[in-house]
């Protein structure tokens, strides 16, 4: 087993040396298209962090003052909860004042002045609604009716604030993704014609392998260990560039007046979500070229 | 321990490379194929090793019908026979050592295996002290010995030879051929493809002489004719 394994190293290497220039070719490639999918994975993240207040159709927000009473509270609640037939009540949700804290550490990530003038006292708690009706007037009129109430420091309206940034978000993400999509696609193209060259330059040892009874799978172990290495290789220098990017944009953007919606774009470096993304970007490194060098070796030992 | 039963084998829709073969060889024979270029020989071996499928009948090794083993479990059917070829198939990249040595490796012989099983068949073949020569730095006799041994390392049941004196001028021939009559003492069967007359007569062994892909003679110490 150990020969076995040692073997499969060895000649990995030993191809992975031979074929210098594609080989180069293929890890770079890979490096560009994991790195727009990783740019792809941290906009969504930063749109996330600055949508995260409206999600799941809430369409508006009622912010009650941190200095309310339990029973202003209890009324608010009431009122929202009076009109059954345009709000969905199953869906309304009430963030206390730790929970709206919480919430506002992701949207004032990048923005680390005005979140620091806010502390779990002073913090407004807020409701949030989402609509039955699909009605933007009567939504509208509802929000009024809300602003009157004792206790009610404000209410937002996704109509004013939510529209533009999701659709653009929307955009943006399909973009990259069709973008990172295709780049994938090439690379995963470029491990297989590398692979296939390196198959082709060994093809009288893989004939001997074949009649001297090596199976197909200590044939191929070999080959698809080398595209997957390249595979990985790739990811490691997107996720070093990925990095690079994304600290200098969170620096950047850190330098904007307070207040500015962009503020929330960042996913500030040691986040957990920023490792998920770094994870996801080596295992979708690996599989690119393990699936490249898999088709290869599978379509070409047939010598 | 071979055993073909009315074996069609064609490639393409014309041209017919075997037509209703049948042959049986036993435990322990030397069988020469014998024919003119296309008659069919290569095609037996390639059958036999599963190279090649039959189109019709069946083709038996070691009790086991060819046909049926799956695809996954013919690298084991293959360690049971060694191959040598007109062009011997040398790795010209490895040393004489390391080619032999390449052939347990890829069967994931351990490697203290290995190291007892070359030198002893290197000496069989008489190449002890040139394990380290690369193949260009051989004759055509020497890399042919160097290929028998790499056959002969596993030690197969059979051994499949296809013309493995085409290349060689008489003298060097001779040699191999008593090689393989060795190996053959061993209780190796061997078939051996070849339309080498004088190997033939020299052997007196069985001859399946072959005629455009059709048996034409099948006989015990036969000769070339």
């Amino acid at each position: 087993m150990i020969a076995r394994i040692a073997y499969a190293f060895r000649e990995m290497w030993a191809s992975f040396r031979r074929n210098l220039t594609l080989t180069i070719a293929a890890i770079l490639t890979s490096a560009i298209a994991l790195l727009l999918v990783g740019t792809t994975l941290l906009i969504q993240r930063s749109f996330d962090n600055l949508l995260v207040q409206w999600k799941g159709d809430v369409a508006l927000i009622v912010f009650v003052r941190s200095d309310a009473t339990p029973e202003q509270i209890a009324l608010i609640d009431e009122s929202i909860r009076s009109a059954p037939t345009i709000i969905d009540v199953e869906k309304l949700q009430y963030l206390d004042k730790t929970q709206t804290y919480e919430e506002a550490k992701r949207i004032f990530a990048g923005d680390p002045v005005t979140l620091s003038l806010l502390t779990p006292e002073n913090i407004p708690s807020e409701f949030k609604v989402v609509p039955i009706t699909q009605d933007p007037a009567l939504v509208r009129s509802l929000s009024e009716q809300y602003r009157s109430l004792p206790g009610v420091e404000d209410v937002a309206l996704a109509e004013d604030e939510f529209e533009v940034i999701s659709t653009l978000s929307r955009f943006v993400r399909t973009v990259t993704l069709v973008m990172s999509l295709v780049l994938l696609f090439v690379a995963v193209g470029l491990i297989w014609n590398t692979i296939r060259t390196a198959m082709f330059a060994r093809r009288r040892e893989i004939e001997v392998m074949k009649l001297v009874g090596a199976t197909n799978w200590f044939i191929r172990i070999p080959f698809m260990l080398e595209g997957l290495l390249q595979g990985l290789i790739g990811a490691v220098l997107s996720c070093g560039g990925l990095w690079v990017l994304n600290s200098a944009w969170t620096s950047g953007v850190a330098g904007f007046k307070p207040g500015t919606g962009i503020s929330s774009l960042v996913v500030p470096s040691g986040y957990l979500s920023g490792v998920m993304i770094l994870i996801v970007i080596l295992l979708i490194g690996a599989l690119a070229g393990a699936i490249g060098s898999a088709i290869a070796a599978s379509r070409f030992l047939d010598v | 321990m071979i055993r073909l039963e009315n074996v069609t084998k064609r490639y393409g829709s014309e041209t017919v490379a075997v037509r209703d073969a049948s042959f049986d060889v036993a435990k322990g024979d030397f069988v020469f194929l014998v024919g003119p270029s296309g008659s069919g020989k290569s095609t037996i071996l390639r059958l036999v090793n599963r190279q090649e499928r039959p189109e019709r009948g069946d083709v038996w090794v070691a009790g086991q019908n060819v046909n049926d083993i799956p695809d996954s479990r013919v690298p084991f059917l293959r360690r049971s026979m060694g191959n040598v070829f007109q062009d011997y198939k040398l790795l010209t990249g490895k040393t004489v050592f390391e080619n032999i040595a390449f052939a347990l490796e890829v069967i994931g012989k351990p490697r203290h295996v290995i190291a007892r099983q070359v030198p002893i068949v290197l000496d069989l073949v008489g190449l002890a002290g040139k394990e380290d020569r690369f193949p260009h730095q051989l004759s055509g006799g020497e890399q042919q010995r160097v290929s028998i041994a790499r056959a002969f390392v596993n030690r197969p049941l059979i051994l499949l030879a296809d013309e493995p004196t085409g290349n060689l001028d008489p003298a060097t021939g001779e040699g191999i051929m008593s090689l393989l009559d060795e190996i053959n003492q061993t209780g190796t069967t061997v078939m051996m493809a070849t339309h080498d007359h004088r190997v033939v007569n020299a052997m007196r062994r069985r001859v399946i002489q072959l005629d455009r892909g059709v048996i034409v003679r099948d006989q015990e110490r036969g000769v070339y004719e």
